[in-house]
């Protein structure tokens, strides 16, 4: 009812503008059609003007020549009846009129026709002037008379029959108007979606169908391209594992050969390490095109946020991490029992991305903090280390970066990395946010926040 | 924890790399397996578990004629030896875990040779008891078929918690365990709340192996996470 009233507020005046200018033109068109007739029947051989000159040339010995030749011009008969009905003179009457009048005749055929004739009349003090005009000229209205309420009524009838076409039509415009919007809604909000590179999928009876499937057609492409670009890094990533794991394999025998030479060792050891980076990088690529055109199905369950934090942590020292850095765990007591709806090898994914990017980032050293809190409605997961930190601007640029799949920058010093991209990605797929920290000097912290499910 | 019970056990591989299948078998060999055959894809994996009979099955999850799933129902239906899978796709991690197809392990590809082996062994530790497994321990040794501690020829019986907190710890030697794997172990699934209970029978526990459990240096704490138990060196 809002939208209606909304429409008409925005349509109304516009639509009575054109209802004037249409009333208007109907005017115009009618009063150009008729004029020329009308003019032409009151001009002066009109019955009325024709009946005043006749009157007044009238004298006892019948009317001039000069008016005699005027009525035979235009084809007019005349006479005059005496009080008895007898015809005292008469000009040009066609022989089928007769000359002796009853008083009934002369009721009849003042109101009408004579003979099929036309005729009008003129009381004059010595009879009744009659003029025939030809047959075919003029209709006259023989019943000529109306209830006077029906004439007081008849411009109230105008005016209402005027306001209700015009209602009437107002609403066959509303509803047609109305119609199309209805259809074109859904396709707007359709081409909205479709622009931000998410499938839509309309369906629209009717004229509007075709623009309909052209949207669906377009969305199909859209996804059928992501499918690809998701398959393509996929593939990739499925490639390289193999070859990869021929590499870190040899390379860490050789780092743990005690028949090789320390610097031998000391290479394998390295070759091991980058290949580690490579690893994750594969992975991380593809788990980033798996979540970005939603390819990756979320194996949401009800995860206790504190346990999967410490198995996440044991499994990295059994691992083992520099010597340089350590580990430190802090769960809130509130927080121990905190529960969320997640997939715990996404979130473990994340919490490792922000732990090694402080490790990467410090090579020096750093004590890691991992803490867990929580509020009534959310759960507050702080990855933060104490090492080099970054300057304001250095986070502002960390924030306002495009990413990989977002740039179209051929530079790639003006991308952040996957790692950051990544935590980004599986904490907007848990519908959670992400929070950064840091000074120089001063360390670095991540919060991640997370609504604890109801259960 | 000592492993080299479990280097006579034979072990089937199927990959069809064969560069990956040698790199594999030079790891496991240099640790000590000797029993190793392998195999390039389906048609020979099943024809080598037939006649060799492997106590374990290590499958690539893509082969060239089928994939290690089917290989692995196929082998499963006259022989039950375990099986795990080699795989080069995240997503074939959710479908092993989320439809239970009763493999044992996967290993995500590309690996490290210390997890394979760790995994490895974890799968032999779990399906082959050693006939009479002894940990040997700073100042005691621990003998599980009697559940007993025997510190210097005193012997101290294991209560039934003791010895499952022990065995858990033992299984994953050198390793921290966290608290929520100790207490699910001990009370089974959902056993928050247990915690200051675990408390108690670590406490117990190190009364009957440490020296001075006041200064553990064999069952050790790890701040927030857990408990490490170390092996004698």
């Amino acid at each position: 009812m809002k939208a209606f009233g909304k429409y008409i507020s925005k349509y109304l005046l516009s639509f009575f503008a054109f209802a004037l200018v249409l009333l208007f033109v109907n005017i115009l068109a009618f009063s150009l059609t008729f004029s020329g007739i009308v003019s032409k029947e009151y001009g002066s051989a009109s019955p009325a003007n024709m009946l005043e000159a006749v009157a007044a040339d009238l004298a006892a010995s019948g009317i001039s020549e000069e008016r005699s030749q005027e009525l035979e011009r235009n084809h007019i008969w005349a006479m005059l009846l005496d009080a008895n009905g007898a015809c005292d003179w008469s000009v040009s009457l066609p022989e089928e009129i007769p000359t002796q009048y009853t008083i009934q005749d002369v009721a009849v055929f003042s109101k009408g026709y004579l003979q099929d004739y036309p005729v009008f009349v003129r009381n004059m003090e010595d009879g009744l002037l009659v003029l025939g005009y030809p047959k075919d000229s003029f209709m006259k209205l023989t019943g000529n008379y109306f209830p006077v309420r029906a004439i007081r009524l008849f411009p109230l009838f105008v005016i209402g029959i005027l306001a209700i076409d015009i209602l009437l039509l107002f609403l066959v415009y509303y509803f047609s108007k109305r119609k199309i919007s209805k259809n074109t809604e859904p396709i707007m909000a359709s081409i909205k979606t479709l622009s931000t590179g998410k499938p839509v999928a309309l369906s629209i009876q009717g004229e509007l169908s075709e623009i309909a499937n052209s949207v669906n057609q377009a969305s199909q492409v859209l996804s059928r391209q992501n499918q690809a670009r998701a398959n393509w890094i996929s593939g990739v990533s499925h490639d390289i594992r193999t070859p990869l794991s021929i590499i870190m394999g040899y390379a860490g025998r050789i780092a743990s050969d005690a028949v090789a030479s320390g610097n031998i060792q000391q290479e394998a050891e390295i070759i091991r390490a980058q290949s580690a980076k490579i690893k994750d990088l594969v992975q991380d690529l593809n788990l980033v095109s798996q979540l970005e055109y939603e390819m990756q199905p979320l194996h949401k369950e009800p995860v206790r946020l504190s346990k999967l934090l410490r198995s996440y942590a044991a499994d990295l020292l059994n691992a083992g991490i520099p010597e340089k850095c350590s580990l430190e765990m802090e769960i809130s007591k509130d927080a121990e029992t905190a529960v969320i709806e997640c997939d715990a090898r996404l979130i473990s994914r994340a919490i490792n991305n922000l732990v090694q990017n402080s490790i990467d980032h410090n090579p020096q050293g750093c004590a890691i903090r991992l803490c867990l809190a929580c509020s009534d409605t959310a759960t507050f997961l702080t990855v933060a280390d104490n090492g080099v930190g970054l300057s304001a601007e250095k986070l502002q640029e960390l924030e306002e970066k495009p990413h990989y799949m977002e740039s179209t920058d051929e530079r790639l010093d003006l991308r952040h990395g996957l790692g950051l991209l990544l935590v980004m990605q599986i904490v907007k797929a848990h519908g959670g946010t992400m929070e950064i920290e840091s000074a120089p000097q001063h360390g670095y912290k991540t919060v991640l926040t997370f609504q604890i499910a109801i259960m | 924890m000592d492993n080299s019970f479990l280097h006579s056990k034979k072990l089937l591989l199927v990959d069809d790399e064969p560069e990956l299948l040698k790199m594999v078998t030079a790891i496991l060999a240099d640790e000590g397996f000797q029993r190793l055959v392998t195999a390039a894809n389906m048609k020979e994996g099943i024809a080598a578990a037939e006649t060799e009979k492997p106590d374990l099955a290590i499958l690539d999850v893509m082969l060239p004629d089928g994939d290690g799933f089917s290989l692995m129902e196929q082998i499963r239906t006259w022989t039950d030896i375990p099986v795990i899978f080699l795989t080069a796709r995240d997503e074939a991690a959710d479908k092993l875990s989320g439809l239970g197809l009763g493999a044992d392990d996967y290993i995500a590809k590309p690996f490290l040779p210390q997890e394979f082996l760790l995994r490895v062994y974890a799968v032999l530790r779990r399906c082959y008891k050693e006939d009479a497994p002894i940990l040997k321990l700073d100042s005691c040794t621990v003998d599980f078929s009697r559940a007993e501690v025997d510190k210097n020829g005193q012997i101290l019986p294991l209560t039934a918690m003791e010895h499952k907190l022990l065995e858990t710890l033992a299984r994953n030697e050198g390793r921290i365990v966290t608290v929520d794997i100790l207490c699910e172990a001990l009370w089974g699934d959902n056993p928050f709340g247990y915690e200051n209970s675990l408390n108690a029978h670590v406490r117990r526990v190190r009364e009957k192996i440490e020296a001075d459990p006041s200064k553990p240096v064999s069952l050790l704490t790890v701040k927030g996470l857990g408990y490490k138990l170390l092996a004698r060196k």
